[in-house]
């Protein structure tokens, strides 16, 4: 019984540990681990589905270099009368052959998704979480330099992630 | 009566250890050595979970939970495989400072741990995974065991680990001999090192961190060499050094027999009375298995003495060895020395084949001391004519209680043992025999008195 007993204590103290950790990280979504693609945190990317294909612009518009876990994810938009017709990746994290091959899986997916949606509403590619999300954010702020009428990517990068302080578009502030 | 039928089935002959068998901290042991190995080891385990702490911006959502969970329980899995195997090293030092059976004490409940932790990583890493991918749990686990680097060795690693934990459960273990089960635990090396590969490939902490890599493979790479130093070289270094061969073998009483070894430079080995080794004779059928005995005589620098009870395996087969045959001895281990002692005055209390460390202390330690030995019959008491002998040559006392028919038997209780010996409460108390026995004697004793750090006993864990 005691032995029973110990199991059980150590157990629950484990898992009480384990969970107490977890529940002391931050739960809100300005940071880029695993892009969650779940409607909650999906409101930024819905707000901004409208103004791709409601726009007129025609033109290739490069997105921000989103800085991510594995290294920066960038990529290029090619709209043709605000419509999205094209998403060329300039750069994934290519450190070693694991991203590599982990991005060269991910990027196609991400692309059709992003044509299908016409615009930055992807899924995360399961193994890819952070690729995926540092696309998605690329990719929207391609399609917002697009809507404020600016070529190319002069502007400085609102998605710093890097830095820890991002101000990302999407919602959930602080409580 | 209950007290003198304690467990002598052969099992009881190898020292083999039974749960829930705790050993009172002697002296010997200081509580400083115990300490710093707690540390060591906590702090290790808090030094990993920093890892993951520093490197998690934030936790989102069900899947984030879980995989999160599965990050950490993951991260600890693999830094206590290092700790497990760090602990069953060997090292000298710190079988010394901490006792092999506290070592394979901390093994096994850390073992059992570690199973624990495992399967909670593999099960919540998929399901998070699952869970952000919006995929099922058996596609998701397919694609993580089949696409991801290294995971096939992994959960190769996995299972064999799974495997090995099921065979050393309890009511398997009772069903095979040590022998068998001891070659199987081996193969955890095999799980440990397949899995090895995918935390530095997958893990959120290790892939493209040089650093934290850096260190994993100090980790991994210092727990290996000490390894192989100690359970591999050190012992072959010895082998070739002391070219121990067996000189007779002489049966000491029904299923008891003593084996002869003689070597060249046996001083050297430094074996202490009351020590013992891993005893491993490369004749056929039992060169692969090590069995660990106790030294049954002083070691004189001539020669090396065991008596082995024969338990079926490896000890049956000890009775038939030709003279010549060779032998490595891996040792010595173990605690229950005459360092211990600090008062003067011993008693030793000896169940069955127990005798035999106590046998080699009877002879050496100094002072007064007493003897009090329970057998099964009159016959059973193996190296009685010795025993009378060295009580006669220094003045010690033995009883002798045997169960058997037409026995004298003498109950294991505190009024027993302070009636035989009435400055017990003063006397160091060296306990060895089966686990039963061993309880009982050591409550025996602190009910008459002596102090917890004046108890010795070590309960042969293997």
């Amino acid at each position: 019984m005691r032995g029973t007993h110990r199991v059980a204590l150590t157990g629950l103290s484990t898992i009480s540990g384990i969970a107490l950790l977890l529940a002391l990280k931050p739960h809100h979504a300005d940071q880029p681990p695993l892009s969650s693609p779940e409607p909650d945190s999906g409101g930024g990317h819905g707000g901004s589905a409208p103004s791709a294909s409601g726009g007129t612009r025609t033109g290739t518009f490069t997105g921000d270099a989103v800085q991510t876990k594995y290294g920066p994810v960038q990529v290029r938009a090619t709209l043709d009368k605000g419509r999205l017709t094209a998403v060329k990746v300039l750069k994934t994290p290519s450190d070693n052959e694991k991203d590599r091959s982990i991005a060269a899986d991910a990027v196609p997916k991400l692309t059709k998704e992003a044509l299908a949606a016409g615009g930055a509403q992807v899924h995360a590619v399961s193994g890819a979480s952070y690729t995926s999300d540092g696309y998605a954010r690329s990719l929207q702020s391609a399609l917002d330099k697009a809507d404020s009428g600016k070529h190319g990517a002069s502007r400085p990068a609102q998605q710093g992630a890097g830095s820890g302080q991002s101000t990302t578009g999407r919602g959930g502030g602080r409580p | 009566m209950a007290v003198t039928t304690y467990d002598n089935r052969p099992r009881a002959g190898r020292h083999r250890r039974t749960p829930r068998t705790r050993a009172l901290r002697p002296p010997g042991r200081p509580p400083a050595a115990i300490l710093v190995a707690h540390l060591l080891v906590w702090g290790g385990a808090a030094a990993v979970l920093g890892l993951w702490w520093a490197d998690t911006p934030s936790v989102l959502g069900a899947a984030g939970w879980l995989t999160g969970a599965g990050r950490i329980t993951g991260l600890l899995a693999g830094y206590a495989c290092a700790v497990l195997v760090a602990l069953m090293a060997r090292v000298p030092a710190v079988d010394h400072a901490l006792g092999t059976d506290r070592l394979a004490r901390w093994h096994a409940m850390g073992g059992r741990f570690t199973v624990g932790l495992t399967l909670a990583h593999v099960f919540s890493i998929v399901s998070g995974y699952a869970l952000t991918g919006h995929t099922g749990l058996v596609r998701q686990g397919t694609d993580v065991v089949l696409h991801y680097p290294d995971m096939l060795k992994a959960t190769a690693g996995f299972l064999l680990f799974l495997v090995t934990a099921g065979v050393s459960a309890r009511a398997a273990r009772k069903r095979m001999s040590y022998e068998l089960w001891h070659l199987l635990h081996l193969a955890t090396y095999a799980a440990v090192f397949l899995a090895f590969g995918h935390q530095l490939a997958n893990g959120a902490d290790f892939a493209g961190r040089l650093p934290a890599q850096i260190v994993w493979y100090v980790l991994y790479l210092g727990v290996a060499a000490l390894v192989l130093w100690y359970r591999v070289l050190a012992p072959v270094r010895s082998a070739l050094r002391h070219r121990l061969r067996v000189a007779h073998v002489r049966e000491e009483a029904p299923g008891v027999t003593s084996v002869y070894v003689t070597g060249r430079r046996l001083d050297e080995l430094a074996a202490q009375p009351g020590q013992f080794f891993r005893w491993r004779f490369l004749s056929r059928g039992l060169w692969w298995s090590a069995g660990p005995y106790s030294l049954s005589a002083p070691a004189d620098g001539k020669g090396l003495r065991i008596t082995v009870k024969e338990v079926g395996g490896h000890s049956a087969a000890v009775a038939r060895l030709a003279p010549g045959t060779r032998v490595w001895a891996e040792g010595p281990y173990g605690g229950l020395t005459p360092a211990r002692a600090k008062s003067g005055r011993s008693l030793l209390l000896a169940g069955g084949i127990g005798i035999t460390p106590l046998r080699a202390l009877f002879e050496t330690l100094p002072g007064e001391v007493a003897l009090v030995y329970w057998a099964h019959r009159q016959h059973d008491l193996a190296l009685r004519s010795e025993l009378d002998a060295i009580a006669g040559r220094r003045g010690g006392r033995v009883h002798y209680s045997v169960s058997g028919p037409a026995g004298h038997t003498l109950p294991m209780d505190a009024g027993t043992l302070s009636r035989l010996v009435p400055d017990i409460a003063e006397r160091d108390v060296y306990v060895c025999g089966p686990a039963g026995m061993a309880e009982t004697a050591k409550r025996a004793v602190r009910e008459a008195g002596v102090p917890g750090a004046r108890i010795h006993h070590e309960s042969f864990a293997f």
